[in-house]
């Protein structure tokens, strides 16, 4: 009886040290998103050539790992957003050629830029609903 | 066992019979009653419904019009860009608060807890029984003889919106200038009557998604889609059995 009280304990222990880990582990992800280090915490979010495409910072440098000059090399992406998109081959075929996105959206590096379509292109709802723009005509609605 | 201790058992009920073996049941009991009935009264197990349990395509040569306009939908590369429905509302004038073809918008939960967004269009379904048609009382709205389309007569309609409640897609909506019901009718009059082979629909969408085709020309791309080795190919709401003409699939 004395022995499982013991053993009782020391699992107890063992959880609330658990807890422990898990709790800081949580608070420091929440707190550690630093803008100077990871960029911008707010989506960046194209409209040309089509509605919507979305891009997250956190997802690429605070998660996977990249450094700023990954991308902003002055090759693929200026610092300036939007200026991408003002490009004439800012399309998908230049993705497929390995610009911009393409460079690691090649199927190796990164998921292939000609799958998982819905993973950056959010469509006119989600460009609507991350830019708060107010959906045109009652069809969007419903009825 | 006898009658008493039939008697005596617990009734099992319904609810753990699989719904393979009730509807066994059901169309045993449809069979020996249509053959009283000579068989084509109760038609619920026709051989038109029985397509459905070889998958939604039905088999060649057993398409109903001539030609048989179909769109083939390839979800997957929906991006939601939504040209289409501007496409479709300068094309075919619908206004601002109406729609003749849409994207409904779906998150489904992936491997590891990670979400996915699923975007899918909608139309017209063009369907070979379709129950729009089978509840209009003023038959405003009616299957084209030649080629299958759901078609709208404004003159005839009385705006009752009976087929609006009836549509399982959702796909008419009443249009205030017509005093009438409006919806798809695959662009017949702005383009198809003109010599375009595409629906506007289907020419603005940058992705591929919306293929329209006739199922009777074996080579057009929409026929060989949808007959592919291997291919899912699905319709939505396939148990209302309206044997609907607009296919799903992802590739």
């Amino acid at each position: 009886m004395k022995r499982n009280s013991k053993s009782v304990a020391n699992i107890l222990t063992l959880l609330a040290a658990a807890g422990l880990l898990v709790f800081s582990s949580l608070s420091i992800a929440e707190e550690a998103y630093d803008e100077d280090t990871y960029g911008p915490k707010a989506p960046i979010v194209w409209a040309k050539p089509v509605k919507g495409v979305v891009f997250y910072h956190k997802t690429h440098t605070m998660d996977a790992g990249l450094d700023c000059d990954s991308c902003h090399n002055g090759e693929m992406f200026e610092m300036a957003a939007g200026t991408a998109e003002e490009n004439e081959d800012f399309t998908m075929d230049s993705l497929y050629k390995g610009k911009y996105c393409g460079a690691c959206h090649d199927g190796s590096m990164a998921f292939a830029s000609n799958t998982r379509c819905t993973t950056c292109h959010v469509g006119v709802k989600g460009y609507n609903r991350l830019t708060g723009a107010a959906p045109q005509g009652e069809a969007a609605g419903g009825h | 066992m006898k009658i008493d201790d039939l008697e005596k058992l617990k009734n099992e009920g319904v609810e753990n019979l699989p719904s393979e073996e009730r509807r066994r049941f059901l169309r045993f009991g449809l069979a020996v009653t249509g053959v009283f009935v000579g068989g084509s009264v109760l038609s619920l197990t026709s051989a038109r419904d029985a397509q459905s349990s070889m998958g939604p395509v039905p088999a060649a040569g057993k398409f109903p019009y001539t030609p048989h306009y179909t769109m083939v939908i390839r979800q997957n590369r929906c991006i939601d860009c939504e040209r289409c429905m501007e496409a479709c509302v300068s094309t075919n004038n619908v206004p601002s608060y109406g729609y003749r073809t849409r994207i409904l918008e779906q998150e489904r939960t992936i491997a590891r807890g990670e979400k996915e967004r699923v975007f899918m269009p909608v139309l017209c379904n063009h369907c070979n029984r379709p129950p729009c048609v089978r509840v209009c009382p003023t038959t405003a709205t009616y299957k084209d003889k030649t080629n299958g389309i759901v078609m709208m007569d404004y003159k005839r309609c009385i705006g009752c919106k009976t087929c609006m409640a009836a549509c399982p897609y959702n796909a008419r909506y009443f249009k205030e200038e017509n005093r009438a019901v409006d919806k798809c009718n695959f662009c017949v009059d702005t383009r198809l009557a003109k010599g375009e082979k595409q629906t506007a629909c289907a020419a603005a969408c940058p992705a591929g998604v919306r293929v329209f085709g006739d199922l009777t020309d074996y080579d057009s791309e929409a026929y060989k889609l949808i007959h592919r080795p291997e291919q899912v190919v699905w319709v939505l709401r396939p148990e209302t059995g309206a044997l609907p003409n607009v296919f799903y699939m992802n590739d």
